[in-house]
């Protein structure tokens, strides 16, 4: 009996443990917003995700190569300085535009870097949502010689 | 959905994080041409003592084995740094690393 007392015991701490983890996801961007994901320009992923509200041309950067050899894997960096809620990167070189939404946890360094396909030349577009729900973005075009995705 | 590789290094109050996932990230048009099954990561959660830390929402457009890289404040050497995968058929994955 003790033996039982003694596991239930664990596996209730356990799960104590194990099911906040289960609801940190703040955002899931998937669910909340299918149809930004679905969007073959970034101006309409920007639109479905973000809302039609106007995009300051400031305090995101951006550095990326301008020509990329291989087009399957271009390394990307943003970093901001500004208090953003979320940060996406969306691109006009595949079949739909909008690559990857970063939640931002409060006082969280943003300095991401991640690598992404394009099969062909195309602007990359990086959007960010402060706090306070103002836009802000930057974009680049990045030339691609060999497209990625196997084309 | 394989390994994943994780480094994490403590310089005074920041944490530098480096980390590979194993996933194809196909896309529906890029497994036609392969012919593989479309598979993807669509999250991927970052969290040290229960805070979330690192919290993306992917596409099959990064690139195949994601690697990432990123800092956070609030982590010491000694914390371990548990990453969640999950992928377009809602599997998951865990993955564990002491900060060094």
């Amino acid at each position: 009996m003790d033996r039982r007392k003694f596991l239930g015991i664990g596996l209730a701490a356990f799960a104590a443990i194990v099911a906040p983890v289960a609801e940190l996801n703040a955002i899931d961007f998937r669910a909340t917003k299918p149809k930004a994901w679905e969007a073959e320009k970034s101006a309409e992923a920007i639109k479905e995700l973000y809302g039609s509200g106007g995009l300051k041309k400031s305090g995101i950067k951006m550095t990326a190569p301008k020509l990329a050899e291989n087009g399957g894997s271009i390394p990307i960096n943003i970093k901001s300085d500004l208090d953003l809620e979320s940060i996406a990167v969306f691109q006009d070189a595949n079949p739909r535009s909008l690559t990857a939404v970063f939640t931002i946890p409060k006082n969280a360094i943003i300095d991401y870097d991640f690598r992404i396909k394009m099969r062909q030349t195309a602007f990359v577009t990086i959007v960010g949502k402060t706090r306070a729900g103002v836009l802000h973005s930057t974009s680049k075009e990045i030339d691609v010689s060999i497209g990625g995705c196997g084309g | 959905m394989g390994k994943m590789k994780i480094k994490a290094k403590a310089k005074g109050d920041i944490v530098k994080v480096k980390a590979m996932f194993t996933s194809l990230m196909a896309d529906s048009e890029e497994a036609e041409k392969k012919k593989i099954e479309v598979e993807y990561i669509t999250q991927i959660v970052g969290t040290v003592n229960g805070n979330v830390v690192y919290e993306v929402s992917t596409s099959g457009f990064m690139s195949e084995n994601p690697l990432i890289k990123f800092k956070f404040k609030g982590g010491k050497k000694g914390d371990k740094l548990v990453f969640t995968t999950t992928d377009n058929h809602g599997k998951t994955q865990t993955g564990k690393k002491k900060i060094k």
